[in-house]
């Protein structure tokens, strides 16, 4: 399974509904967004007037560059796929690309906040949240677009995809051939793939040719400097797991977990 | 708070102390992804509370919301909503910001400082409402009812205009939706086809769609524009005829770049020559025309090459889109528009599309122009009551009108000059609700002085909006999410589905927080003051509601249970009245002194050195009424103005450039925006979004954020039907750097 997210660009009307309600839905700081929406043109493309969007998220790629940055150390984790429950276990870092859905996921309480990850991504789809800080990082934690997960594993669409107001946005296993989101692909959708890299990006675009030009010669971007990035990364890595080794120390104990938990339900029922 | 739990320490943890905890509240995912306290859970569990009806904009989306506790996180679309769907736009989804916005009307208050420099005292509501009904009464005393003036907005604003209107006997109100938007549409309509046109166009099963001047895209009325795009999906050709390249424009097959103000000389080469090739719906006319031959013979002048000359786009363009309406007819949405309120030569723009989608026969047909059969509900409000005419100041010396096909209410200018000038008598008492009358109407200036002169001004609003800074009293009032309120109405969108209909009440989704209150008890507290206690018609908003609903057999028990919408069999759209006709020539019109032929009338022209200021909406924002929403205005936090490429060139400009503006009256913008160049809007024009550049120090996220276009329109323009302004003949130069740049010389 690979999902991934198709935006029709015919349908489009550039409303930004899709941006506000990620908003709402993940509490994302006001001066940061999970997705975005860029209106291009009017200019001339081929002697001939166009205008679009690019309505922008993360791209949940194929071979993610973000990924591969994490400097956090590695743990053991195992998945569990959502609707067979088989389980496999990986070595992953702080953020992984899921080996069922493939979508491409940040443990929080591992993301050291070092910002490796957001200066890799080409798209400029993560930021690192000042509202999420605790004691392995006080600079926040990286954050992005998940594609949902919380809310497509419990069955619902995503966000952005429900409130669409064009059915612009169409989300999906393209894994799948009879799914809608692999219609698309057949009919010619595809990723704004960078320049200098070969990511494979799973948020695609379809469109008006003119349009489709206007997109691709104005939002195509660069592989990030990977070699500056890593070096800043690696002086991160060496300073932040010392205070994450004196987290670990003071463990929760029973209680501790109980008032968390306590909390969490606070804020979930009801 | 720095609680770190995650899966592998809370097993840690939990198995040192050797006791099984259940896990499925801890661990968010059963995919392997950690709860982490501080992250953000999303909405999935939380509770769903049915019966919201947005008001960001009018078009009134069906709501639920999700609640944590007493605290509304996020509003979506009504799955069971047959209008939006789940559907809501940037605006709904953002809400909850306008909900919580801290700078929001919380108490009421009292200007001990001067109108227009405001310095505010918290007050009781019992201090502020006997300061109003006593004020009000005392107008109504000394100078009679039409002492009183009101300025309404929204659905809120219904209930007080019909006291003011009705029961206490005031004409003098002036609803922006009709003077400044589409009541010139409605009344041009009203004397072609006998009906207001709504936007009731087919556009899902159209085979073309014509837009003058509608920029769906950058104007978001959720189930239209889902109606739009599957038109568009199912293949209808797009017709934008726009100075600019709108978001409509970029979505067209045919793009007239159309030059201001000649919209009307464009519809009539149209007509002429389909009629002269014999390619206009003989058949229909023949049945549903009136006065068809006077029509005919009234516009054989206009042929495409005088079209074009006058339009400035070629004749073969004109004759392309003609031929497309005619080869497509009668399935073709001719959209009437929605703000129209252009050029003070709006009325016979507006005849000439209702002529046009007749001469096309495109009435009642698949595609065309189709009303939907709402459902019907109560209206329970202020009983009407019979004041006479004597004080209807749209009635001249000798009762004749003065602006005969003026929407309903009085023509705005009317009730500012005659405050201005005392004549034919005083009006000092002025009571604005959810208006913004400094960012709604042309001659802000005019505004201010018609504001100085009254007695007692108040307002009503949710906002510290700019007019809020004119009121000796302002009243906090509650928002669309916190009241019971108007019963939406409608049917699904696209007609190509069984028919169904819906009834939808606003229903709180949360309680009003600090001391905001409706407009039921506001109204009701006031006319107790000024002696109207016995007029009263209901008691709470709750109460409007319920009897509203008892008249058609439903209940909000009923209706909450149904899932906030009751929904029910329709009608079929397309049946036609059998009165219904299309009056081409309408004699009505000439006996009063106007072309009862469709008539173009040109507009001024930019003086040497100007552009004509153009402006329209971004999908953002709500003219002026959403500008503090932090994640609005964070998505557009300015509005760029556009001006064609090759005259920014020769001027030096560049996108991004910080730029102000001054009109032909020499007024300056107070505030300034960004440059956007492109080479799609005509050389004559610039671009901004309207409801930008707040004043009032109050909107801390909105104040000075843009520039403000209805400071720049001091030139006042009539349309002389209708009574209701033209608010785009103004022009400007822009400021860059102090130093006033020349627009060259046009085309």
């Amino acid at each position: 399974m690979q999902y991934g997210m198709i935006i029709d660009l015919e349908r489009c009307v550039g409303c930004h509904a899709c941006t506000i309600a990620c908003k709402a839905e993940w509490e994302v700081p006001i001066e940061f967004n999970r997705n975005w929406v860029y209106r291009m043109g009017p200019s001339l493309v081929d002697q001939e007037m166009a205008s679009t969007y690019y309505p922008g998220l993360c791209n949940h790629c194929q071979e993610p560059v973000c990924v591969e940055e994490c400097p956090a150390d590695t743990v053991e984790m195992t998945f569990t796929h959502a609707k067979t429950g088989e389980t496999t276990s990986m070595e992953v870092a702080a953020t992984w690309k899921d080996p069922f859905d493939g979508t491409v996921q940040i443990d929080k309480s591992r993301c050291i906040g070092c910002g490796a990850c957001v200066d890799a991504c080409p798209y400029n789809a993560r930021y690192v949240n000042p509202d999420q800080i605790d004691d392995v990082s006080d600079d926040g934690k990286a954050d992005k677009c998940t594609y949902c997960k919380p809310r497509v594993d419990a069955g619902q669409l995503p966000a952005c995809v429900q409130t669409c107001i064009t059915g612009a946005r169409i989300f999906g296993d393209l894994d799948d051939p009879q799914s809608e989101v692999s219609k698309y692909v057949k009919k010619g959708a595809v990723g704004i793939d960078v320049i200098g890299g070969d990511l494979g990006p799973n948020s695609r675009y379809y469109g008006k040719k003119k349009d489709m030009a206007l997109l691709m010669s104005t939002q195509t971007p660069e592989l990030a400097d990977l070699g500056l990035i890593r070096r800043r990364a690696m002086l991160a890595s060496l300073v932040k797991p010392a205070m994450k080794k004196a987290r670990g120390l003071g463990l929760l104990g029973l209680v501790g977990a109980l008032a968390v938990k306590g909390l969490a339900d606070d804020n979930s029922h009801e | 708070m720095a609680f770190k739990l995650t899966r592998r320490n809370f097993l840690q943890s939990a198995s040192l102390a050797a006791v099984a905890l259940p896990l499925s509240d801890v661990i968010a995912s059963e995919t392997g992804i950690e709860a982490s306290p501080f992250e953000p859970k999303g909405t999935v569990k939380d509770e769903t509370v049915v019966g919201g009806v947005c008001e960001m904009c009018f078009w009134r989306c069906q709501l639920v919301g999700k609640k944590r506790g007493d605290r509304l996180v996020k509003l979506e679309g009504n799955p069971k909503s047959i209008d939006n769907g789940s559907s809501i736009c940037a605006r709904g989804n953002a809400g909850v910001q306008l909900l919580y916005d801290p700078d929001r009307l919380k108490y009421p208050l009292k200007n001990v400082g001067e109108r227009g420099k405001p310095k505010w005292k918290r007050i009781s509501w019992e201090e502020a409402l006997d300061e109003c009904g006593s004020k009000l009464k005392g107008i109504e005393e000394k100078y009679g009812p039409q002492g009183i003036c009101m300025f309404p907005h929204g659905s809120s604003a219904k209930y007080p205009m019909h006291f003011f209107e009705r029961t206490v006997g005031t004409h003098n109100v002036s609803e922006a939706s009709f003077f400044q938007c589409r009541g010139i549409r409605d009344t041009a309509y009203v004397a072609t086809i006998g009906m207001a046109p709504g936007e009731f166009v087919d556009m899902p099963n159209a085979k073309v769609i014509f837009l003058l001047g509608s920029h769906i895209g950058e104007n978001i009325h959720v189930s239209h524009v889902k109606r739009y795009i599957k038109g568009l999906q199912n293949g209808a050709k797009l017709i934008v005829v726009d100075p600019r390249y709108s978001a409509a424009a970029a979505k067209s097959d045919i793009w007239v770049k159309i030059k201001p103000g000649t919209d009307t000389a464009f519809l009539l080469a149209i007509m002429n020559y389909m009629i002269a090739n014999d390619k206009y719906n003989a058949d229909f006319v023949e049945e549903y025309g009136d006065g068809f031959d006077e029509f005919k013979a009234g516009i054989t002048d206009w042929t495409l090459e005088k079209a074009a000359k006058e339009c400035e786009i070629p004749a073969e363009q004109i004759k392309e889109v003609a031929e497309l309406l005619a080869a497509s007819a009668p399935s073709v949405s001719i959209h009437p528009g929605r703000h129209v309120s252009w050029y003070g030569n709006d009325f016979q723009r507006q005849r000439a599309l209702a002529c046009l989608t007749g001469v096309l026969g495109a009435f009642f047909v698949k595609g065309g122009w189709v009303p939907a059969k709402n459902p019907k509900v109560g209206k329970m409000s202020w009983a009407k009551k019979d004041h006479g005419d004597e004080h209807n100041l749209n009635i001249d010396e000798e009762e004749e009108l003065r602006f005969p096909f003026s929407p309903p209410g009085t023509p705005t200018e009317l009730i500012r000059d005659t405050a201005l000038s005392g004549k034919p008598y005083p009006i000092k008492g002025c009571v604005i609700w959810g208006q913004n009358p400094i960012q709604t109407i042309p001659g802000q200036e005019k505004m201010k002085d018609v504001l100085r002169q009254m007695d007692f001004v108040m307002c009503v609003d949710v906002m510290p909006t700019d007019i809020t800074m004119w009121a000796d009293i302002l009243l906090p009032e509650s928002s669309y999410l916190e009241r019971y309120d108007l019963i939406k109405t409608g049917t699904q969108w696209d007609f190509a589905d069984s028919q169904q209909q819906f009834i939808a009440p606003r229903i709180p989704l949360v309680e009003p927080m600090f001391e905001r209150k409706d407009q039921v008890y506001i109204t009701n507290e006031i006319a107790k003051r000024m002696g109207y206690a016995k007029d009263i018609p209901v008691n709470s908003n709750l109460e409007m509601v319920e009897k509203n609903l008892a008249e058609v057999g439903l209940s909000l028990d009923q209706i909450i249970k149904e899932g906030g919408i009751h929904v029910q069999k329709g009608e079929n759209p397309y049946s036609m009245p059998e009165d219904f006709e299309v009056v081409f020539y309408n004699e009505d019109i000439e006996d009063a002194g106007f072309p009862g032929i469709p008539t173009y009338q040109p507009v001024e022209q930019p003086p040497k050195g100007f552009a004509r200021l153009l402006y329209g909406r971004v999908p953002v924002h709500t003219f002026n009424r959403t500008q503090n929403n932090v994640w609005l205005n964070k998505a557009m936090p300015d509005n760029p103005v556009w001006i064609n490429d090759e005259i920014a060139k020769t001027l030096g400009l560049q996108d991004g450039d910080v730029v102000g503006f001054i009109n032909q009256d020499g007024i300056k913008s107070r505030t300034t925006t960004t440059i956007k160049t492109t080479p799609g809007i005509r050389k004559d024009s610039v671009y901004m979004a309207h409801g930008y550049g707040s004043a009032n120090p109050l909107m801390s996220i909105g104040v000075n954020a843009g520039v403000d276009d209805t400071s720049l329109m001091s030139k006042i323009t009539i349309d002389p039907e209708t009574g209701a302004h033209g608010m785009r003949n103004n022009f400007i130069q822009l400021i860059k750097d102090d130093k006033i740049l020349a627009i060259p010389a046009s085309v």
